[in-house]
């Protein structure tokens, strides 16, 4: 748990498996989604997540907790004395440990960023599935992907003809 | 193998996800290709809302287009000017190539390209969808010439402006798919006796162009014409009488590039608040003249572009002899482009669009995949 500390506000965040997480309401924020709920008054003590499993949120908190911008009393000696430049490129660095994820995990945190609104993550986690489907096949997108083909051959044929030179 | 160790259990991603977070930013070509992965992909991405969604996501990149020996091919290439992303080979990517007699480029928008292809005859082409129509709604005349397209922020429509050859002469308008020939407007318009259309930036609701230390901007809503002072101090650098210093958009904010007299330093200014019209100076940029002729060739100060990004990054695009060098704002040389064919850089952005614009299919000579496209 983190531990209250003064002047900042704190929310508790709670996984449908019965975990809570007590977070800044600044770090809660970088997803839009959150960001609405308390604007709007919607979130008095707890918020519940549904859909996202503890092991997900804790991730997703992990990543939050890291991009929120530093510009809070104890945030701004931090970002004084680091330039931007050398921020960005740690902050890359981060986020390139961070994805290093199977594949599920990766699924989820793309279906938890969306649910959660969290434009960066959603970036990060969807930026190698994106790559995948550009350089594969047809039959390596969908075992990738577990899709099933429910096309009839000469459907699928077709529908190749009609984007042919997308094949090439 | 897709991946190297696939977990055990092996969970997809939900449709709704691959198709609205997925699928939704992949570029056209790649998008295309996975409509024949399943039905339910497919269904989902031939709608209408799905690919404006699916344009909305797409990179605005800088226009480059690719000349072709003999004038008989012209590239369309989405400069990818993020050094290190890329391959040097994968930065000059063409999307289609187009063939015809005498095929050059005219103006263009957001996906959207009009070109010569023939003798005096316009066509338009979505090198996405691989559409093509020839437009007779107007000729080239002796008279106007096009010189910019944007979409008309109320009607949706694409417009294309008609610059004047006659002082006396007023600009005109011309709607695309529309019957009705272009119709004149703002009779006291200025005019730019050169204008160079692969300058002119679209900048919100406005087209602005730079000449004689003047900014012109066609207010696109109004229809009417407009001036701006260009940043002070810019007269210690060349405006040059006929390409005058270059526009460009960066952060939703206006730029400007303008050489010095020696072409030895590169000013560069930025309006942050637009409303107050002040330009503040941003750079000095030092340009090693000297030493990169005598390595490149000589300079070619009238195709100075500046390709900004969508995340913020600013590059120059800087001619010498055959090579198109990529500086940073050190005046560092970041990248050396070349194609034997040779390369003309753009003010211009591609943003790839696969949404069925109406107005196609009412052209004449209207095709999809065919001649032009190679």
């Amino acid at each position: 748990m983190a531990t209250r500390e003064a002047g900042k506000k704190m929310i508790m965040l709670k996984s449908p498996d019965g975990m809570e997480f007590e977070v800044e309401e600044a770090v809660a924020m970088e997803s839009q989604t959150i960001r609405k709920m308390i604007e709007d008054d919607c979130a008095d003590t707890a918020i519940l997540i549904p859909n996202i499993n503890s092991k997900i949120l804790s991730r997703v908190i992990e990543y939050c907790n890291k991009h929120v911008p530093t510009t809070g009393a104890t945030g701004a000696a931090a970002s004084d004395t680091v330039a931007p430049a050398a921020l960005a490129e740690d902050l890359k660095i981060w986020d390139a440990e961070f994805i290093k994820v199977n594949r599920a995990t990766r699924f989820d945190l793309i279906q938890a960023a969306s649910y959660l609104n969290i434009k960066g993550l959603l970036d990060l986690t969807s930026q190698t599935t994106i790559d995948t489907i550009s350089d594969n096949s047809l039959e390596e997108i969908r075992s990738f992907l577990s899709t099933k083909n429910d096309y009839l051959p000469e459907e699928e044929q077709t529908i190749r003809r009609e984007n042919q030179w997308a094949f090439q | 193998m897709v991946e190297a160790a696939p977990p055990p259990l092996h969970r997809g991603l939900p449709d709704d996800f691959a198709i609205w977070e997925i699928l939704v930013r992949l570029p056209p070509k790649s998008f295309l290709r996975c409509r024949a992965v399943c039905r339910a992909w497919r269904s989902a991405t031939t709608a209408r809302d799905f690919l404006l969604a699916h344009h909305a996501r797409q990179p605005a990149l800088p226009l480059i287009y690719g000349l072709g020996r003999d004038i008989e091919s012209l590239d369309i290439i989405p400069f990818d000017h993020r050094v290190g992303v890329a391959t040097a080979d994968d930065r000059l990517l063409s999307v289609a190539r187009i063939g015809g007699p005498y095929v050059r480029p005219c103006i263009s928008c957001d996906g959207l390209q009009v070109l010569y292809i023939g003798v005096d005859q316009l066509s338009i082409v979505n090198p996405a969808t691989r559409q093509c129509a020839r437009l007779r709604g107007f000729t080239v005349t002796d008279t106007h010439r096009p010189v910019g397209m944007y979409p008309h922020s109320l009607s949706g429509e694409y417009r294309i402006l008609l610059a004047p050859h006659d002082p006396d002469d007023s600009y005109q308008l011309y709607t695309l798919g529309s019957s009705q020939p272009p119709r004149q407007i703002d009779i006291d318009g200025p005019v730019v006796e050169e204008l160079s259309p692969f300058t002119l930036l679209l900048f919100h609701h406005t087209l602005q162009w730079c000449a004689d230390n003047v900014i012109t901007v066609f207010d696109t809503i109004a229809e009417s014409f407009g001036e701006m002072l260009a940043p002070h101090g810019t007269d210690q650098f060349v405006m040059d009488e006929i390409y005058g210093g270059v526009l460009f958009e960066v952060d939703a904010m206006l730029g400007m590039f303008s050489l010095n007299a020696e072409f030895t330093s590169i000013g560069i200014w930025a309006m942050h608040n637009y409303e107050s019209r002040v330009w503040a100076f941003k750079y000095r940029v030092e340009l090693p003249l000297a030493e990169l002729t005598v390595q490149f060739g000589d300079f070619k100060p009238y195709c100075c572009r500046v390709p900004s990004s969508w995340d913020g990054d600013v590059s120059m695009l800087l001619q010498f002899g055959d090579w198109l060098l990529q500086l940073d704002m050190d005046g560092k040389v970041v990248a050396s482009l070349r194609r034997h064919k040779g390369l003309l850089p753009t003010q211009h952005r591609l943003k790839q669009t696969l949404v069925q614009h109406s107005f196609f299919t009412a052209l004449e000579g209207y095709v999809v995949n065919a001649s032009p496209f190679m």
